[in-house]
């Protein structure tokens, strides 16, 4: 049953990372490739305060998402200078800088030897929470507030307005919006998001080391959109189910762990060809990327 | 004078290092309440003129004054808030909206835009997203009728129009803004001729409820039919302005743009 939990868990925080890819790729048309690099700085941020500070988790899960967010301001302020594929491959530096930064600055991150020892959250800065079942429920009651949030963010005004601008940036700004100004706010949520999976990651595993946190695992969470999905929460929410459940089916097929692993990639890859082709919104997304 | 052009010059500078001057001194000026047509041949500014006026473009000299507002170093989206809309050249409804959400995103209130303000203050942005509602449908109702079809199309995704409609729908959502000067940029473009006719009436009623536009066609038959002013710009400059049908007869006009 633990093992059933803990698929439930790692699945909750794929699904708040592909939501947080989804604000702004799928609703303000901005490819990022660095959600990876919002997840690492969440999940080494929350292990300095866990570490550090006895705080409750609701004041480190507010400090993670502020200080994540407030690293989106670079992002922000490459997506005014740069457009199109120049903007794309400037978040891909924004993404090795920060995996360089986490895997060489060893005095505070200890590079490759990871952290190990990672306390669990504490709830009201007494009581530790420790084992699967209470980061299940943790993890399943956040999900839910992201997913409510996310959704409630998508049919508001603000939601709106970042559908305008994937549509024709140029004429929202000639209806009198500040669309730097929505987009910044799109890439801090995103990163605050991503920063909040990021916390619960460490603490849960208790364990964290730069390679979690690669151009491929950014690579893997826009993969997981792109499969569901985009412009909406069904189709990241069955993205994050696609790539989370897949290779653990897989293993019940009794393929040895090298070929499965082998597999799982060519099947994730070929999920992704045949959706872009037949599906380019994604298998339940709602719009498709300009 | 609503709008005010000083003396704007603009130069490109290509790949190959050299330098284009295409405006080499523009003065017009735009009458409150009146439509004033800009006319001349393909490449010769008129976009770039309003891009100029709307903020999109800041490689300009000279002076852009509106309502004695100097817009020089202004960006596009606070001038649109002073009160410039603008229909572009290529641009309709935009798609993945629907009709009603095209006309929300054109309001002048910005309630519940802010990511914060729309997850706090639920109650706030939906009472005005309701007064936005009735501001859309009335607008269709007068421009269109009590009876027309958009009335029930309002939550139709902006591909179900033709593009006739959406230029039609787009000149409507140019009301939703309060804004006292639009700048329509080929508005008859691409557009079967029962279409050109509600386009004239729909200016009409935008001049009527005391708008100001500027507008670049190359529809002289329309250009005709519905400006009181034509400015004819030719080699970077306003070669000549006055009323339309002065500036259309003028035999270097004819001429050099018409080709007569």
């Amino acid at each position: 049953m633990e093992y059933i939990f803990h698929i439930i868990i790692m699945l909750n925080i794929y699904i708040m990372l592909t939501l947080s890819a989804n604000l702004t790729i799928g609703m303000a048309n901005l490819l990022t490739m660095c959600q990876a690099a919002f997840y690492g700085i969440g999940a080494y941020i929350g292990t300095y305060f866990l570490m550090q500070f006895n705080l409750p988790f609701l004041v480190i899960a507010a400090l993670v998402m502020l200080l994540t967010g407030m690293f989106s301001i670079l992002i922000s302020f490459a997506s005014v200078r740069l457009k199109g594929d120049y903007f794309v491959i400037a978040t891909m530096g924004f993404q090795l800088i920060v995996y360089t930064i986490l895997y060489n600055w060893t005095d505070v991150t200890r590079g490759p030897y990871g952290i190990p020892g990672i306390p669990g959250v504490k709830l009201l800065g007494i009581y530790e929470l420790s084992g699967v079942y209470a980061y299940l429920l943790l993890s399943l009651v956040l999900m839910g507030i992201v997913v409510y949030l996310f959704h409630h963010l998508m049919k508001s005004p603000f939601g709106r307005a970042l559908n305008a601008i994937r549509a024709d940036e140029m004429m929202v700004k000639s209806m009198g919006r500040n669309t730097v100004m929505l987009k910044s706010w799109a890439f801090f949520l995103s990163a605050a998001v991503a920063g909040l999976a990021g916390v619960i990651y460490a603490s849960y595993v208790s364990y964290i080391d730069p390679t979690s946190f690669t151009l491929d695992e950014s690579i893997f969470i826009i993969s997981a959109l792109f499969i569901g999905g985009i412009g909406n929460t069904k189709g990241p929410i069955l993205g994050a189910v696609f790539v989370v459940l897949l290779p653990e089916l897989l293993r019940f097929v009794g393929l040895p762990d090298s070929i499965a692993a082998n597999l799982r990639q060519i099947i994730y890859g070929l999920a992704l060809i045949l959706v872009m082709y037949y599906r380019p919104q994604g298998i339940w997304g709602k719009t498709i990327l300009n | 004078m609503i709008l005010q052009l000083k003396d704007i010059h603009m130069s490109f500078t290509n790949a190959q290092n050299e330098t284009f001057q295409l405006l080499r001194g523009v003065n017009l000026a735009v009458e409150k309440g009146k439509i004033t047509a800009l006319v001349g041949g393909n490449g010769t500014g008129k976009t770039t003129l309003f891009n100029i006026i709307s903020g999109f473009e800041k490689g300009y000299t000279g002076d852009v004054i509106f309502e004695r507002n100097n817009f020089n170093r202004i960006s596009a989206h606070r001038i649109s808030l002073m009160g410039i809309g603008r229909l572009f050249q290529d641009g309709q409804l935009l798609s993945g909206l629907t009709l009603m959400e095209n006309m929300k995103i054109a309001s002048d209130d910005k309630t519940g835009e802010l990511p914060f303000s729309s997850l706090i203050r639920p109650k706030r942005w939906k009472d005005a997203e309701a007064k936005k509602e009735v501001q859309a449908k009335d607008i269709m109702r007068r421009i269109f009728g009590d009876d027309c079809k958009y009335l029930d199309m309002l939550n139709e995704d902006a591909s179900a129009f033709s593009y006739g409609e959406q230029r039609l729908l787009s000149l409507a959502r140019l009301l939703m803004g309060g804004d006292r000067l639009l700048l329509l940029d080929e508005p008859t473009s691409g557009v079967n001729p029962v279409y050109i006719d509600t386009i004239e009436r729909i200016i009409r009623e935008m001049v009527a409820e005391g708008l100001t536009v500027l507008l670049i066609e190359h529809n002289m038959h329309f250009v005709r039919r519905i400006a009181d002013t034509c400015a004819y710009l030719d080699d970077g400059i306003i070669a000549k302005v006055g009323p339309t049908a002065e500036v259309l007869d003028d035999k270097n006009v004819r001429n050099s743009y018409l080709g007569l």
